[in-house]
């Protein structure tokens, strides 16, 4: 008897069924989602836009010319026109993705590591710790993020180096904040509980119980700060913080472009379209990935 | 007169959302005389909420409800949007589980009742305040004049469902639908508010649905019992009979169950296995994968309720 | 059957017994928590919630200890203590007559109880595989990953649910009472002696629940096991229970066995409990509620017996004196002052004479 259950159990060992795991039906979720998909596959063509810029563009983005200043869209040879300098604006814009890209994207994945570890230690400990934490997360928290983002990049001195530290430094204590509200919430729960039951200790929990719960909601707000990021990095080349001239950027070919929005709006008005479909794509994805980890949809 | 307050015939229900259409009605028939009042006992899944709300057409969009529903001479699925909505409250009123997700936070009770007095009749403010309060005073709330100017989140479970069965009776409706209404409440409370709908229920005598998955407390408030299994009612009858004689293997099932009839037996008897999955039903009885008493046949089509109605019926062919 | 969890643990002769049978395998002693009401305290008085109050009674080995009371009366609060998810105010916690924290590391006495919470979706890991889940505990105790996975096989088996088609599956896949069964095989993944239950019936079909509560007879037989079963539904208790606690606002007012709680109720709360549950027969329906009102705020209990204010016999001196529990009978404990010999109630049974 003894032994024929022992075989039967060795059996059902063997043949265990494995449901798919959470993240690819994230993964099916989300293919089946059309706009997150569009939006997607826009931010990867931007991508390889960026990277590819010296094989897709016309001509060098920084080379001036003084007679063919602020040609409309559709010159001959100059498909999108040229800028206040007579540099051609598809060129610049082809390399713009480069700057802008960065500026926008790699703030948030540094923020979302700090501010994590921030609000999940916060939330888990609670009490007095959380109290201090939060409140402290709460002083950069009260200031509206543009003011903050100028305020520090203004100290710091322009350029590209010191205006990501100062985004950075803006997105931590949001992201800090959703991870605290998303952990306080977590730690509640009663298989954290359970988890603590079983007298496990408290670094263990958070990494087998509380990250795996947190990480995807905090993830998705991170998300959607990237479109801020862009158009708060845009703001920065803009008032001269960020990339400063000749380099080509959204945010500061607006800035130069400025003077020329009687004379040539459309191509004054491209690198803020470019800001705007940017942000926009990354928003939408941020919803798609929302819904998509939303177990009950 | 003596036509039945509340006449479903044929009732089926289906949502449509999600990838399979889930049946959760499947052909209910059932009539409650006025004056009577009728349980409907079912565990999660049986559909027996859904057949209520049906009668208040509260589903949402998307979803098919066809056959008859007949409400004091009214045909339910024909009423437009906006008699529809002068018929709940009016002629038929429904309490809820959860008192405190039915009511408005940000209004106080008073508030909230004028209102919906004011909604259904020509009344003045003054005059349908004063109905709220009597109301209050009907379903024994202490301090009532104090209580109208509370918000729902100052008020305990058990005063919070008095206040919403005096919301539900604010419109002198003739039926009462009562899903679950003590099902979130303390055991002691829960026999006071039983007792409150039992005797405002002699008083006005209204027709009540009263949707419970506890038997005990069928046998407290009902005159007659059906019994809902996957969205078919299986058995019906008077209380007595059903609760000293039930009919239907699932009921006797259910009742075996039941941890006070146990004796001083050491384990209780079950029913094995569990309801089948709404959008991929068995073709014959619903019961048949676990039932004790299952036969061949049982696999072939749906047994039809038999017996005569009112004195008793049951779907199982070894009654046909 | 089982042969990754050894047999002999909780038999006579378990190896972990150290006082005996005759020893409880739990006293509690003057346990008292009090939470701070939010919003109190600044520039407001400060308020406290009294959730428990003062509570003692013991869990004998081998026994399904139950308690009941109304919402509000201090049993899930006593069931965290005990689990030590939250730590007393006052009071001690004496295992198998180790003091828990003292002589007996926090760690240890959590190997030795588990406890089973009601809402079996919030008590698993929605990241978590069943597997992982029952491994977890194992695991933490150093337990190599191959040998808790065996282990959560195993218990998968003995609760009834088939480790090849539901050891890789995810929680929010499997039905109510499924989850509940691997919350009871995660509690037992420990190799425990005590197991809390707490309301682990109560959000489960009636037809579901008597399968549950035959697999918890089972394994209590099976494993050696001792339980301390909360509940609201007095017939659960009577089928599961050798012994019951009734509790009131953060206080006991009886315990006893079950026949003299069930039979002889000697607390008037006890009895209105009682004659507060439904009767199966419709021929001898309720007619007059037990209780009147809700059951009251533990922020502000009143003075004297607790329950005074709802009590029909309650008396000028009930508002005065709290009741002391009578041990006369270890059988059975009343904290009401009509079962105090020569008390002051005037339904009191008169003191003995001695001596004459």
């Amino acid at each position: 008897m003894a032994a024929i259950i022992t075989q039967d159990k060795a059996m059902a060992v063997a043949t265990v069924a494995r449901s798919p795991g959470y993240w690819s039906g994230v993964a099916r979720r989300l293919s089946r989602d059309p706009v997150a998909l569009v939006a997607l596959g826009l931010i990867i063509l931007l991508v390889a836009m960026a990277i590819l810029a010296p094989y897709l563009a016309p001509y060098d983005p920084t080379k001036a010319s003084m007679i063919r200043r602020l040609k409309p869209i559709g010159t001959p040879g100059y498909l999108l026109g040229t800028d206040e300098l007579g540099r051609d604006m598809l060129s610049r814009l082809i390399y713009g993705a480069r700057l802008s890209l960065i500026m926008g994207v790699i703030p948030v994945p540094i923020a979302f590591v700090i501010g994590s570890a921030i609000g999940i230690v916060a939330g888990y400990v609670g009490g007095i710790t959380n109290t201090l934490i939060m409140r402290t997360v709460d002083v950069f928290y009260a200031f509206p993020s543009v003011l903050l983002a100028v305020a520090l990049s203004g100290t710091l001195g322009s350029g590209l180096g010191n205006a990501l530290v100062s985004l950075t430094v803006v997105f931590i204590p949001q992201i800090a904040r959703v991870a605290e509200s998303v952990t306080t919430q977590v730690r509640r729960l009663d298989y954290v509980d359970a988890a603590r039951a079983s007298g496990a200790k408290g670094h263990t929990i958070i990494l087998v119980h509380v990250l795996g719960n947190v990480l995807g909601p905090i993830f998705v707000f991170a998300t959607s700060l990237i479109s801020v990021s862009m158009i708060l990095a845009s703001g920065l080349s803009f008032l001269g913080l960020g990339v400063r001239p000749p380099d080509a950027e959204w945010g500061l070919m607006l800035n130069t472009l400025r003077t020329a929005i009687y004379v040539n709006p459309m191509v004054a008005a491209l690198p803020g379209v470019m800001i705007f479909l940017t942000s926009i794509c990354f928003n939408l994805f941020s919803d798609g990935l929302r819904s998509a980890m939303d177990v009950k949809s | 007169m003596m036509n039945p307050m509340i006449e479903i015939d044929n009732l089926s229900v289906t949502f449509n959302r999600g990838r399979k259409p889930v049946q959760a009605v499947n052909g209910v028939s059932l009539s409650v005389k006025t004056g009577e009042v009728v349980a409907l006992l079912g565990e999660s899944g049986s559909g027996k909420s859904v057949t209520m709300r049906s009668l208040l057409r509260l589903h949402p969009k998307g979803t098919t409800i066809t056959g008859r529903m007949q409400v004091a001479g009214h045909d339910v699925t024909a009423l437009s949007a906006r008699q529809i909505a002068d018929f709940r409250g009016a002629v038929a009123s429904m309490v809820f589980q959860e008192p405190r997700l039915a009511l408005d936070p940000v209004y106080t009770l008073g508030d909230q009742i004028t209102e919906a007095i004011m909604r259904h009749e020509k009344l003045g403010r003054n005059e349908a305040f004063e109905r709220a309060l009597a109301l209050f005073e009907k379903v024994r709330i202490p301090s009532p004049e104090r209580r109208l100017k509370t918000y729902p989140h100052e008020m305990s479970g058990g005063m919070l469902q008095r206040a919403m069965i005096a919301m539900a009776l604010a419109c002198n409706p003739r039926v009462l639908l009562a899903d679950e209404p003590t099902t979130a409440l303390d055991a002691t409370v829960q026999i006071q508010i039983l007792l409150l709908i039992r005797e405002l229920q002699a008083e006005y005598g209204l027709s009540v649905i009263f949707v419970t998955h506890d038997i005990g407390v069928a046998a407290e408030v009902a005159d007659r019992i059906a019994v809902m299994y996957a969205g078919r009612i299986v058995e019906e009858g008077a209380v007595a009979d059903i609760i000293r004689n039930p009919q239907h293997p699932y009921t006797q099932g259910l009742l075996g169950a039941r941890v006070e009839l146990a004796g001083h037996r050491d384990r209780l008897v079950t029913i094995p296995g569990a309801p089948p999955d709404l959008a991929d039903m068995p073709k014959g009885c619903a019961f048949a994968p676990r039932c004790v008493r299952v036969m061949e046949a049982c696999g072939q089509a749906v047994p039809p309720l038999t017996g005569t109605k009112g004195a008793g019926q049951v779907a199982c062919l070894h009654y046909a | 059957m089982m042969d990754a969890v050894p047999n002999p643990l909780n038999q006579p002769g378990d190896p972990r017994d150290r006082g005996g049978p005759a020893q409880p395998l739990l006293s509690v002693r003057g346990l008292v928590r009090h939470f701070p009401v939010k919003g109190s305290g600044f520039l407001k008085p400060k308020k406290v919630v009294s959730a428990v109050d003062g509570v003692d009674f013991d869990i004998l080995k081998g026994e399904t200890l139950g308690v009941v009371g109304e919402s509000g009366c201090g049993k899930s609060t006593t069931a965290r203590v005990l689990m030590q998810l939250i730590r007393q105010d006052r009071g001690e916690l004496l295992f198998d007559g180790e003091s828990v924290g003292g002589t007996l590391p926090l760690r240890d006495y959590r190997r030795q109880v588990q406890m089973v919470f009601q809402d079996s979706y919030a008590s698993l890991n929605p990241r978590l595989t069943i597997e992982d889940s029952i491994a977890f505990g194992p695991r933490v105790h150093g337990i190599s990953p191959r040998v808790a996975i065996d282990r959560a096989h195993d218990l998968l088996h003995r609760v009834g649910l088939e480790p090849g088609r539901f050891a890789g599956r995810y929680p929010h896949e499997l039905s109510g009472g499924q989850r509940q069964r691997i919350n009871i095989a995660r509690a037992l993944a420990l190799e425990p002696r005590l197991v809390i239950l707490d309301e682990a019936v109560s959000a489960l079909d009636k037809s579901v629940e008597a399968q549950v509560l035959n697999l918890l007879l089972d394994l209590k037989r099976d494993f050696g096991l001792t339980y301390m079963f909360i509940s609201h539904d007095l017939n659960v208790v009577r089928f599961m229970c050798d012994r019951v606690m009734v509790m009131y606002l953060g206080k006991v007012c009886e315990i006893g066995t079950r026949d003299a709680i069930f039979d002889t109720p000697g607390h008037p709360y006890t009895s209105a409990l009682l004659a507060s549950m439904p009767k199966m027969d419709p021929a001898e329906r309720t007619k007059v509620p037990p209780l009147s009102g809700d059951p009251p705020n533990p922020i502000d209990p009143p003075p004297g017996c607790r329950f005074h204010p709802r009590c029909s016999f309650s008396e000028d001196i009930c508002t005065r004196m709290p009741p002391g529990v009578s041990s006369a009978k270890t059988q059975h404990s009343v904290a009401c002052l009509m079962a105090e010999p020569g008390g002051l109630h005037s339904r009191a049974p008169a003191l003995q004479e001695s001596g004459s």
